[in-house]
């Protein structure tokens, strides 16, 4: 393996590359623009295609175009771009069309500040666009290291499902440096299970079939293929129709080839739960790194707490929060609580929220809310933490 | 060479090879002072010598006269927090910078170029002025180098790092004065500290 010490831009773009990626298409924007430069570098060197969109919008259809087309495609972008994505992120969800997405996200709203970690798009990335009647995949990475990997997961899981996956990492992920490796030969390539098979083309004529199996080829186009894709309902063979039937067997194939194959997709780390600790620390992204520390300091010191690492976000892992007698404190780059909203539906009891904006909560801020909690007080989480259960009684 | 500053301070740093499991290191300064490509080097020197390396890297919104910081972990085994939140060592480059982050100066030592800050005689811990950018202008002509020779005092102090790793490191990531910078890592480690 090649040892590097580089950004977790830097490793995204060497998995996916590894991965067989021969189409990207991005608009450069921090804290995801390393992305961009590396893969315009990078792709052409390696038989592939670098294209620059207009816009955000442009640069994913061209994305799905083409996957569409045959090729491996991915983009990547922060919050700002991801919600221009609205528009293609329904045509690759609807078409079952598999692409790779990355959302650096930066602290919001709107332009926010580019040099700033943030949490903002969790349920962003469950409603990515209009209509609804489809699940999306969405994983988080931690660091560098493991946005190698989840790359990697991210560009098999697309294959398998007809689908976007989003790596929903944040600034501190995709700008923050750490070691990492990379593969440098066929045992090594192989032991990571690259490079992916090359894409398949579904022979037809059943391009949408009226079931919730995985691992059916993706639909592509021209070459002879007979392949057929539309943007509207489209009947097995792919082609226009309006009948109500057939609408609603296709969303039950959008939702059910998600929910009824997610143990493919479910991905979670636990700390110092196998003594049933009263009181769980959840989160996910970089803050799940001083959340570790700040639950191992707390065991050192006696305190019996534990961690709940969200390595998927969506579909969300309800199971996981529902042991009898829990409280969580949920953990989060933002001050409005987005994750923290999930927890309490999927636990059925109110979870305490400790928010931060732009910056990882330290290590000692955390001891001091856990210890504050395990007394029965209050957490001086302030307004937002109030709002939603800073009061542990 | 001032020796360390603040009359009592003892450098009690790990020698090398007696590196504890976790290492914290700020670096500091303003834009243009090389703080991101000094931790570039560490991070990488580190990684190569077989050390876990994490570096953020954040600054100001400042157009002028404001700080940049590379936040640096070392370790001999996983890196959970990326945070520097009580740092081992604490290097300030200019005055905005070790105004910013002085209250984390209690856990380490302190090391700032003595020509660009004035010390908060008031402070703990222990801290040590270093003539980095004069020592950079006239030992080596170029006063951009004093990230470096600071960097070489870190290396030495922090232990377990090789130079030659630095060296390297240095060599390879600087767009311009790469063999300066080499010459710098060796000054910075071979100071006297007094």
């Amino acid at each position: 393996m090649l040892r590097l010490f580089d950004t977790g831009n830097r490793s995204v773009t060497e998995a996916a590359i590894l991965c067989g990626l021969n189409f990207y298409s991005g608009y450069p924007i921090t804290p995801a623009t390393e992305i961009a430069e590396n893969m315009s570098r990078r792709l052409p060197l390696a038989g592939g295609y670098y294209v620059q969109g207009e816009d955000e919008t442009a640069a994913l259809h061209m994305a799905v175009g083409a996957s569409l087309g045959g090729m491996r495609a991915m983009t990547s972008t922060s919050g700002p771009g991801y919600v221009l994505y609205a528009d293609p992120y329904g045509w690759a969800i609807g078409g079952e069309i598999p692409v790779v997405i990355l959302n650096a996200q930066r602290v919001g709203p709107v332009s926010g500040i580019t040099g700033a970690p943030g949490q903002g798009e969790f349920y962003l990335s469950r409603y990515p666009t209009h209509g609804g009647n489809f699940e999306t995949i969405v994983l988080a990475p931690e660091g560098v290291r493991e946005a190698f990997a989840m790359t990697v997961e991210a560009f098999r899981l697309s294959e398998r499902f007809r689908t976007p996956v989003t790596i929903l990492a944040d600034q501190l992920v995709t700008d923050g440096w750490e070691a990492f490796e990379v593969p440098e030969t066929r045992e090594e390539l192989e032991s990571l299970g690259l490079p992916l098979p090359d894409r398949a083309s579904h022979p037809g004529p059943d391009f949408y079939p009226d079931n919730t199996l995985i691992d059916v080829p993706p639909v592509v186009l021209g070459r002879g293929t007979g392949g057929a894709c539309s943007d509207w309902t489209p009947t097995r063979e792919g082609y226009d129709t309006e009948e109500i039937g057939e609408q609603m067997r296709h969303a039950r194939r959008l939702v059910g080839k998600v929910l009824d194959n997610r143990g493919l997709i479910d991905r979670s780390e636990s700390v110092c739960l196998d003594d049933d600790p009263r009181l769980v620390l959840v989160s996910y992204g970089s803050p799940s790194r001083t959340v570790r520390r700040a639950v191992r300091e707390a065991r050192a010191r006696g305190l019996k707490v534990g961690a709940v690492r969200l390595r998927s976000l969506w579909p969300f892992q309800d199971k996981l929060f529902q042991a009898p007698g829990r409280d969580h404190l949920v953990v989060e780059l933002n001050c409005d609580g987005q994750l923290v909203r999930e927890v309490s539906r999927a636990s059925g009891r109110e979870a305490r929220f400790l928010g931060r904006c732009g910056e990882l909560p330290k290590v000692s801020e955390l001891l001091e809310a856990v210890t504050l909690l395990l007394d029965g007080k209050k957490i001086d989480g302030g307004y937002w933490a109030e709002k939603h259960g800073g009061v542990f009684r | 060479m001032s020796g360390p500053a603040g009359g009592t301070a003892e450098n009690k740093a790990p020698g090398r090879g007696n590196m504890p499991a976790r290492s914290e290191i700020l670096l500091s300064g303003f834009g243009g002072q090389g703080v991101v490509l000094a931790g570039r080097c560490l991070g990488t020197a580190a990684t190569r010598a077989g050390f876990e390396a994490t570096m953020l890297v954040s600054h100001g919104t400042e157009t002028r006269g404001g700080y940049v910081r590379s936040q640096v972990v070392v370790a001999l085994g996983e890196i959970d927090s990326p945070v520097v939140e009580k740092p081992d060592f604490f290097l300030a480059l200019s005055q905005a910078a070790y105004n910013r982050f002085k209250p984390l100066a209690a856990f380490g030592l302190t090391l700032y170029d003595s020509q660009m800050v004035s010390p908060d005689g008031a402070l703990p811990g222990r801290d040590l002025g270093l003539p980095a950018r004069e020592l950079a202008r006239s030992r080596l002509g170029d006063e951009l180098a004093a990230n470096m020779i600071s960097l070489g005092v870190i290396l030495r102090l922090l232990g377990g790092v090789p130079l030659a790793e630095g060296q390297r490191a240095a060599r390879e990531l600087s767009k311009r004065g790469g063999e300066t910078n080499v010459l710098a890592l060796e000054l910075g480690w071979n100071l006297d500290l007094g």
